[in-house]
């Protein structure tokens, strides 16, 4: 059932982080995630958004960073209008990156944030496609 | 009514293209045999000499065979090849049809080990996913992250 909710998102098949949906780094009932698909999402252009938010150790968090970078590989450019990237003390923070092989007109989305808890982490992972654009994004999400 | 005035009506049927089988029979009989033609008439025995021998007439079996309906049994084309050709087709269209391109709609949320068919939760948990990462936290957040001073 788990692995048949991240493989409904077939765009997002191939991806390192799926892993961390699928529950093989920080087991499923410790994540709390969130599958939203279709028409939803109309009021956001976008057609897919995937989210995962979990409390990991030192360890996971760095298994989880290294997913990501992996992913990131393969975004589309550098450039900020493609992705903006945060990191402290050579770990990520936070980053928004636009990944290659999309489909004609639609974009794909993958986002990381990191929070250090002191005795923990809390993690957030986003997939998310659509014909949004990042600023389209930046506009409808970021708090005033 | 005498046998030339009789004739003479059977022409103008003829001539109309009225005339029966029977009827045909009977003039061609008539213009084969008649030896004394009254003078208007001998045009057309001459006429029926030439489509005689153009033109053998088939018998009368053969024309009523021909006139008759056929039977159901011998006019009823078998079916079932168009049937079998339709089908192939209908499933060609099926499998070569290209895809929907139409995203099914779904709302799932995952929350401590138990799937939630809740389209409200699920939208909440994304937005807020969203909203935390494209703030990236709040200033307040980030500054206690920075010093450690939660």
């Amino acid at each position: 059932m788990l692995i048949s909710i991240v493989l409904s998102v077939s765009a997002q098949e191939g991806l390192r982080i799926n892993d961390v949906f699928e529950g093989e780094v920080i087991a499923k009932q410790f994540i709390q995630e969130s599958l939203v698909k279709g028409d939803n999402l109309a009021p956001y252009n976008l057609k897919v958004l995937h989210t995962a938010k979990c409390i990991a150790n030192a360890k996971e968090r760095v298994t989880i960073e290294h997913l990501f970078e992996e992913d990131m590989k393969e975004r589309i450019s550098d450039d900020d209008s493609n992705m903006e990237m945060e990191s402290r003390d050579g770990h990520l923070y936070y980053a928004i990156v636009q990944l290659k092989n999309s489909a004609r007109g639609t974009h794909r989305y993958i986002c990381y944030q990191c929070r250090d808890r002191s005795s923990h982490y809390d993690i957030t992972l986003v997939y998310m496609e659509g014909k949004a654009s990042l600023a389209d994004l930046r506009k409808t999400f970021k708090k005033k | 009514m005498d046998k030339e005035t009789n004739i003479r009506e059977l022409l103008r049927r003829y001539m109309e293209g009225e005339s029966t089988q029977a009827e045909l029979r009977q003039l061609r009989e008539y213009f084969n045999c008649e030896q004394d033609l009254p003078a208007d008439l001998a045009p057309y025995a001459q006429m029926f000499a030439i489509i005689e021998e153009a033109t053998p007439m088939p018998s009368v079996e053969a024309l009523d065979r021909f006139a008759s309906p056929l039977k159901a049994e011998q006019r009823r084309l078998p079916l079932w090849p168009f049937i079998a050709a339709a089908c192939i087709a209908a499933i060609a269209v099926i499998l070569l049809a290209p895809p929907q391109q139409k995203e099914e709609s779904m709302a799932i949320a995952y929350v401590d080990g138990k799937m939630l068919n809740d389209k409200a939760q699920a939208m909440r948990m994304g937005q807020e996913a969203l909203q935390e990462i494209f703030s990236n936290g709040n200033q307040e957040e980030q500054l206690s992250e920075l010093f450690n001073t939660p």
